[in-house]
């Protein structure tokens, strides 16, 4: 019996000590704030955005930021955490990501800060992708920093094919492939882009610029607020072939149908070394490679993509900043929020701001202005959410029945029409 | 009364891993199995849940790949790679208890070497196989195409000629140390008079292989079969990280469409649906396997 009584004991002074542990991380109510910021992007691309939050923390011995980061992304775990009752106090999340945790019982919603403590110049108005942070006529998150992809070339590669300036559209961009691939003898393939299978393979971006640029969209909502395909079978056959005929013409290298994304090194280093002449790229990527380029005495810079100054015909990416409603300081997450939005934070923090208003107060080298000239054009994904399937399916379907035909197992028409098919069930529910 | 307090403490003793028990095996499974009749996505509360009955079996039932993933797991993920372990695992474990390598005290470092690839995580592993399957840089191609075996780079993981047979060398590369490990051990359990026994009855080395060796090992192999099938069967991360399902949905398998379910298009309850489904072909898988070999070795 005093054995079991000893084990009891034990456990209770076990189960106490586990409790007031987890207390020990709360702030006392005296001393400075203490904020959680966390952010998904390597330690390799967050040197300048620690360069601002130290800047912050000198200046605000009140409000101490600590910067944690989670990488690679993973909305899910935060969902997990604020669910439960604990999470960081401010969290980065993807624009596609925002529409998932846009919940009362996940987020603070934004409005109320934005009414009692406003944005400078003309607030909200100055925001791009808007779209995707409000859901339900609440601000769940403030748009951060955008993105977009850009063609991205190597232009000695251009010039040894007697090529002045990179293409403007689709089929100028097929044309000059080849001939890069001819003229150089097969040496320098003319367009690398990531061509697998895999749910979240980058190939999908170009498929989808494609479509766009020719009309067509995955998905859209009609005026009757129900969901359907955007395109018919004929201009997805066409987007499909598009693509496949690069492969198969060897403008576009086949190793690249098992490449999922577009910082594999097959391709970043190839149109740096020149073996490449063309590709996509965010701007993150870019940067990394102009600095190996530079490194290796050769020459990277930017275009839009063809189509890339049509409205609507590339897509706008980015990050938010939200508030975690678990957050004991929401008002002074806030005003870390309103410093991290600033033209502050963007002179060291080498990402392009998502308030027009900021971006113009920053000078961007000559290299990167294809992303510059782009992104006012830049349409957000905001026009595939809302429906049934998250673009998560809508993009793992496409990649999936477009690599069928990369790899010959099925033809552009098949897979057409598969695609169709997925999507009226996907969207069916 | 000194047999209520020996009682009481067995009890006492007991709990704990029964605590342990219930916290991370019977929740989880029972959970499990609620969420297979529920709606939820990963961003909810568990208390968002919504029923939906037996809706999430069948969408699955009803999904054109269903069928296709399921014999690429059955196949190729599974039989495929648990046979060649098998053949090269007892192979291996014989060559590693060669008086040969004793003779020349190579055993320690040979029996390392084998240990090598268990010690690499999986991730890792899949990551530096596909760098040497890489058509471009990859070491295996620039390898053939210096030798002129072929004339280009081959995409190994990228056109269906190749891609099952790039996936199983992953896989067994990277799984066959813990069978060769396991047949050393039987090796090292068969007695030594039963090859002399052989040997006097003037069996050559395929016969004492066949009428010493096999036999002796057929526990340790009953046991290996089992577990090994169980662990590929429910594997995820060589075909995920190799080739995520692809080219098309060529290499889906069972484990990458839960996956997809349940993370990609944010289906917990159909992604823990396609988990019930196969944890019962397992259950069943192993129930017929025991039977199977226990009346045999009844019979033997």
């Amino acid at each position: 019996m005093k054995f079991v009584k000893r084990a009891v004991a034990g456990a209770m002074a076990a189960c106490l000590a586990v409790a007031l542990a987890a207390c020990s991380g709360s702030d006392s109510a005296s001393g400075p704030v203490h904020l959680v910021f966390r952010q998904f992007d390597p330690e390799s691309e967050v040197g300048g955005l620690k360069t601002a939050i130290d800047a912050w923390n000198q200046s605000h011995p009140d409000i101490q930021v600590e910067l944690q980061t989670l990488s690679p992304n993973n909305v899910q775990q935060f969902a997990r955490e604020a669910n439960s009752g604990s999470g960081p106090d401010i969290d980065q999340i993807a624009f596609t990501d925002v529409s998932f945790v846009a919940n009362p019982k996940v987020l603070a919603p934004l409005d109320e800060f934005l009414k009692k403590d406003p944005l400078p110049g003309n607030g909200t108005k100055d925001l791009l992708a808007t779209d995707m942070v409000t859901f339900d006529g609440k601000t769940w998150a403030m748009p951060w920093t955008a993105d977009t992809m850009a063609l991205v070339y190597n232009p000695k590669a251009f010039q040894a094919a007697g090529i002045a300036s990179p293409p403007t559209t689709w089929e100028q961009l097929a044309a000059d492939a080849k001939q890069i691939n001819a003229t150089s003898g097969g040496k320098t393939a003319g367009f690398c882009f990531p061509g697998s299978g895999s749910a979240t393979s980058s190939g999908w971006f170009a498929i989808n610029y494609y479509l766009w640029s020719h009309g067509g969209t995955l998905v859209r909502k009609d005026s009757s607020g129900n969901w359907q395909a955007g395109a018919t079978q004929e201009q997805l056959a066409s987007a499909i072939q598009f693509f496949a005929d690069l492969f198969a013409s060897g403008a576009s290298p086949k190793a690249n149908q098992a490449v999922a994304d577009y910082s594999d090194p097959t391709i970043v280093n190839g149109v740096v070394n020149g073996t490449c002449a063309m590709t996509y790229e965010p701007p993150s990527t870019f940067k990394t490679m102009e600095k190996q380029a530079s490194t290796a005495g050769a020459t990277v810079t930017t275009a839009p993509m063809p189509s890339g100054l049509t409205d609507g015909a590339t897509h706008l990416g980015g990050r938010a900043l939200a508030i975690n409603r678990n957050s004991e300081h929401q008002d002074e997450a806030w005003q870390v929020i309103k410093y991290l939005m600033s033209a502050d934070t963007f002179k060291t923090y080498g990402q392009y701001p998502a308030s027009t208003a900021t971006l113009t107060q920053l000078s961007v080298p000559q290299s990167q202005q294809g992303y510059v000239q782009q992104l006012p054009h830049a349409r957000s994904f905001a026009r595939y959410i809302g429906s049934e399937m998250t673009v998560g399916s809508i993009q793992q379907l496409l990649n999936q029945h477009v690599s069928a035909v990369y790899s010959g197992q099925s033809s552009a028409q098949d897979a057409a029409k598969a695609i169709l098919d997925g999507l009226a069930k996907g969207l069916k529910g | 009364m000194a047999t209520r307090s020996a009682n009481r403490r067995a009890l006492a003793l007991t709990t704990p891993a029964l605590l342990v028990i219930a916290v991370l095996f019977v929740f989880p499974s029972v959970y499990n199995v609620v969420l297979a009749f529920q709606k939820l996505t990963p961003y909810d509360a568990p208390g968002d849940a919504e029923w939906v009955g037996w809706d999430n079996f069948k969408s699955i039932f009803t999904d054109p790949e269903i069928g296709s993933a399921a014999l690429n797991t059955v196949f190729w993920l599974t039989l495929v790679t648990v046979v060649i372990r098998l053949v090269l695992g007892i192979g291996l474990a014989l060559l590693l208890q060669s008086p040969v390598l004793q003779r020349w005290r190579l055993r320690g470092v040979a029996r390392t070497m084998v240990l090598v690839p268990w010690m690499v995580p999986p991730v890792v592993a899949v990551a530096c196989w596909k760098w040497i399957f890489d058509a471009n840089t990859g070491v295996l191609n620039q390898f053939l195409v210096g030798l002129h075996i072929v004339p280009a780079g081959v995409p190994f993981l990228a056109q269906t000629s190749t891609v099952w047979w790039s996936v199983a060398a992953i896989i067994v590369w990277r799984e066959l140390p813990f069978v060769v490990i396991v047949m050393m051990a039987g090796l090292q359990s068969i007695p030594k008079e039963q090859y002399e026994a052989a040997a006097l009855d003037s069996a050559g080395r395929w016969q004492s292989f066949r009428h010493v060796t096999l036999p002796g090992l057929r526990p340790v192999i009953i046991v290996v079969v089992l577990m090994t099938v169980i662990q590929t069967f429910n594997n995820f991360v060589y075909v995920w990280l190799s080739t995520g399902g692809g080219p098309g949905t060529y290499t889906q398998v069972l484990a990458t469409q839960l996956y997809s379910a349940a993370f990609v298009a944010n289906d917990l309850g159909e992604g823990a649906a396609i988990g019930i489904v196969m944890t019962a072909v397992m259950a069943i898988f192993a129930l017929i396997y025991m039977r199977v070999t226990s009346e045999k070795e009844a019979r033997a």
